[in-house]
């Protein structure tokens, strides 16, 4: 049975391809449009899924959408109604971008595709979010918790899911938050006032809260309460993304908190101002955690489950993740590398095979390594065309070179294989450095991301030392398997790896085995027998508001404009060297 | 060889750009759009860089569009400065909670889809065009010497990049002035649809406002009741809505 599960309209649009019940191919918009968060219909995602496969749109049993359109529309008439007159602004603007495309979803695949209407299905948002969560996790049976800004109406849901193995699978979402009440709309409430974007600074605000004390946790407490049965509530007169889509906070909200951040004034730390806004972030942070650790120890009373999988794009915050698998009670915490909407279509296309048609269950492979492959050929012939310095290489050849230059100091941009889904780089497009001096985060910042001197960089190890650098609870290799937990860094080696340490003793750990990326396995090895610590820094092979490369002429386009040293596409190595046409000739 | 020039039109709107720039409010808003549409350009020939088939073409787009981006920072770098300088009460107020996906410039280029020669010819008319507007720009703001400034340094780029475009496009392409000519009809078509699009997007907002407050009183007043009555926390999902995906409701 083949089937196209499809997201877009708001964000991160993607398309992905089930085939016999495994994924086959899954690609964001953005990839291969290169334009960040893309969420146009996902043209280019879904033929290369498809031409990838070799199959025509005939071909597919079921196109799944990963949310009902009208459903959404519903809540945006009746959100615009209930804030009447204050929404006379707004109801113009969203029933034209409502009407101009996104409730007509039926009509539009219909139209691209030529497949029939009845074979195009609709799945909830949420429940996307779930399958994305529990179908891709290797767990039998789990508590499932999803979360993010808005879906239709949920914004929350908690529910448990079974699979059997080669049987029957079942999805239960018990009970939802609704919009407005929203963690995730909450948390980027604080990301527009402290002057980052929506739906992409929110790891920011996460960066800049270890900086900050939870010094305003009972002003935050005024805006979010617990509700009687356990659930949450805002208070919305500080609120105003419900009535308008051009701001999310309201003059009470000034009040609060004090002047919003202009978003071009840098954060300066050193000031009472930066301070302030640091302590802000974390007091939001620290709410947030904790009302998902109070949700998540609910969910475990009363499922009993020893297994947790978190979905929607709040599951992106890893320090609540790591406070939840420490503190919640459940022994293991799944997150998908995608858990935003980007990995709906997945989740979707999951949902219909295995719920929807009844397919028997089959396990999936455990990596996100589903989007296209890079060509180091095509690199290398570019790179010869440019007079640069190119080499093919055997695999150990390649690995033992590489972690010579990664000890030498050099940055190495990494591509290897298939392209990962979802906003992580996670070792097959990953900028890739030693870990060990603060000269290399800010030579990165500065050199290579051009992005904040506050945001910190992310470690890679082996699944079998990273016990040993970092302080993991039980289940926290698991967690940090996609990137999705934040771990202390173990106060012995700090000061060894000060590249990839937070100013609060913390890192984004991602730890990989063998199985998963063995090239990335083998470099570590390489590297911590030349070192003895077999630690990286590894962070997405991007540049600040632009995509993670997707080609390798993508890869090599950032390589001659930045200060990335070493690039490597499957065997082929390039250095530095031939300069750009000068403005005389 | 081509050189920057002012049109016709944009001598007979000096005054108004004069009355623009004067404004630092207005000079803050233009410097920090500037900025972005030039960010957006440069991530255009950037994709032609990655795209196009031709290395000397592919050496020229990464050396134009890292201009590009070198001129966005220039943009904003000035436009935070003249923003610093303003009292707080008259600083604009800028939303990042209405974000977007990364866009494609004010051409709406969809780089993949064009031939080499459509591009340069394309490249060729908006910078040309750009140099104008900017030699403009650069006279009517002498009252603020660094943006002064900051004009005359992106101008002196400009002219390499409308002489590259220039004479690649007499390289690659046998057909020049067609080219560039069908370039400028293109430019003048995309910009009419755009105002005709800001034109219906204005009648269907008048049209959508005036039915929002004729016919919508009365089921707001009924969503707000229902509103009330609704209990805070959490909500059953209903168990009609789990079953089937045939319904996009």
């Amino acid at each position: 049975m083949n089937i196209l599960g499809i997201s877009a309209h708001y964000h991160d649009s993607a398309a992905a391809l089930v085939i016999d019940g495994l994924p086959f191919g899954a690609v964001e918009e953005e990839r291969l449009s290169r334009r960040k968060h893309d969420a146009d219909f996902p043209v280019s995602a879904i033929e290369w899924c498809l031409d990838s496969a070799g199959l025509d749109p005939d071909a597919l049993d079921a196109v799944v959408f990963y949310e009902r359109s009208m459903l959404k529309f519903e809540r945006i008439l009746t959100c615009a109604l209930r804030a009447f007159p204050r929404s006379w602004r707004a109801f113009p603007k969203a029933i034209k971008s409502s009407l101009g495309e996104k409730v007509w979803v039926r009509g539009i695949i219909a139209s691209y595709l030529g497949v029939p209407a009845h074979k195009i299905l609709f799945t909830e948002h949420h429940q996307s979010h779930a399958a994305a969560a529990f179908l891709t996790a290797p767990t039998r049976r789990a508590a499932i918790l999803t979360a993010d800004g808005v879906g239709e109406w949920a914004t929350l849901t908690v529910g448990h899911g079974e699979r059997q193995p080669g049987g029957s699978t079942s999805i239960s979402l018990l009970r939802e938050i609704r919009f407005p009440h929203s963690l995730g709309m909450l948390y980027s409430t604080f990301t527009a006032y402290l002057g980052f974007p929506v739906n992409e600074g929110e790891y920011k605000v996460m960066g800049l809260a270890a900086y900050g004390r939870p010094t305003m946790i009972d002003r935050v407490l005024r805006l979010i309460r617990r509700t009687r049965d356990g659930a949450f509530s805002l208070d919305l007169d500080y609120f105003d993304y419900h009535t308008t889509a051009k701001r999310s906070y309201s003059s009470r909200f000034v009040e609060l908190f004090g002047p919003p951040r202009s978003p071009y004034e840098p954060i300066d730390l050193d000031t009472s101002e930066g301070q302030r806004f640091a302590d802000c972030a974390a007091s939001v942070q620290r709410v947030l955690e904790d009302t998902l650790l109070g949700l998540a120890r609910t969910l475990h009373e009363e499922t009993r489950l020893p297994d947790l999988c978190l979905g929607g794009g709040v599951a992106l915050n890893g320090v609540a993740n790591a406070r939840i698998l420490a503190e919640s009670g459940f022994e293991r915490v799944f997150v998908p590398p995608a858990p935003g909407d980007g990995g709906c279509a997945l989740g979707a296309a999951l949902y219909a095979d295995r719920v929807y048609f009844g397919n028997p269950d089959r396990e999936l492979p455990d990596h996100p390594f589903l989007g296209p492959s890079v060509d180091g050929a095509d690199l290398a012939r570019v790179a010869r065309e440019d007079h640069q310095c190119v080499e093919e290489l055997d695999d150990h050849a390649l690995i033992e070179r590489i972690a010579d230059d990664l000890v030498a100091g050099r940055i190495v941009g990494w591509m290897d294989g298939a392209a990962e889904l979802g906003p992580r780089a996670l070792g097959h497009r990953s900028i890739l450095a030693a870990p060990h001096e603060r000269q290399m985060r800010d030579r990165l910042n500065r050199d290579v991301k051009s992005r904040e001197e506050f945001r910190p960089f992310a470690p890679v190890t082996t699944v079998e030392a990273a016990d040993r650098y970092f302080d993991l609870p039980p289940g926290g290799t698991r967690l940090a398997r996609f990137m999705s937990g934040v771990f202390p860094v173990r106060p012995e080696w700090r000061a060894r790896l000060a590249a990839i340490t937070h100013v609060d003793g913390s890192a984004r750990l991602q730890a990989v085995d063998r199985e998963m990326a063995p090239r990335l396995y083998a470099l570590l090895q390489a590297y911590g027998r030349r070192t003895g610590i077999p630690v990286l820094l590894n962070t997405s092979f991007n540049v600040a508001g632009e995509p993670i490369v997707n080609r390798a002429r993508e890869g090599y386009t950032i390589f001659r404009r930045c200060g990335i040293d070493t690039l490597v596409a499957g065997s082929t190595v390039v250095t530095k060297g031939g300069s750009l046409p000068s403005k005389a000739s | 060889m081509p050189e920057a020039c002012t049109t016709r039109l944009d001598r007979m709107l000096r005054p108004v750009h004069r009355w623009i720039w004067q404004d630092d409010r207005r000079r803050v808003r233009k410097l920090l759009r500037f900025a972005q549409v030039e960010r957006d350009g440069g991530r255009d020939i950037l994709r032609a860089a990655e795209v196009t088939p031709d290395p000397l073409l592919r050496r020229l787009y990464l050396a134009h569009a890292m201009d590009e981006l070198h001129h966005s920072t220039l943009f904003e770098e000035r436009g935070v400065a003249l923003l610093r300088g303003l009292s707080p009460e008259s600083r604009p107020c800028f939303e990042t909670s209405g974000h977007g996906p990364g866009g494609h410039g004010l051409d709406d280029l969809c780089v993949e889809r064009e031939s080499d020669d459509a591009l340069l010819a394309f490249l060729h008319v908006a910078e040309m065009s750009a140099a104008g507007r900017f030699a403009v720009y650069r006279d009517v703001v002498q009252h603020d010497p660094p943006t002064q400034a900051v004009f005359e340094a992106i101008l002196r780029d400009e002219v390499f990049h409308m002489n590259y475009t220039y004479s690649q496009l007499a390289r690659v392409s046998r057909r020049q002035r067609p080219r560039i000519w069908r370039a400028r009809v293109v430019r003048l078509w995309k910009r009419w649809l755009r105002a005709a699009t800001a034109v219906g997007g204005l009648i269907a907002e008048v049209g959508l406002t005036v039915l929002y407050f004729a016919l919508l009183p009365p089921f707001a007043w009924l969503a707000k009741r229902a509103e009330r009555r609704e209990p805070p926390g959490w909500s059953p999902v209903p168990p009609a809505r789990k079953d089937s995906l045939k319904s996009q409701y």
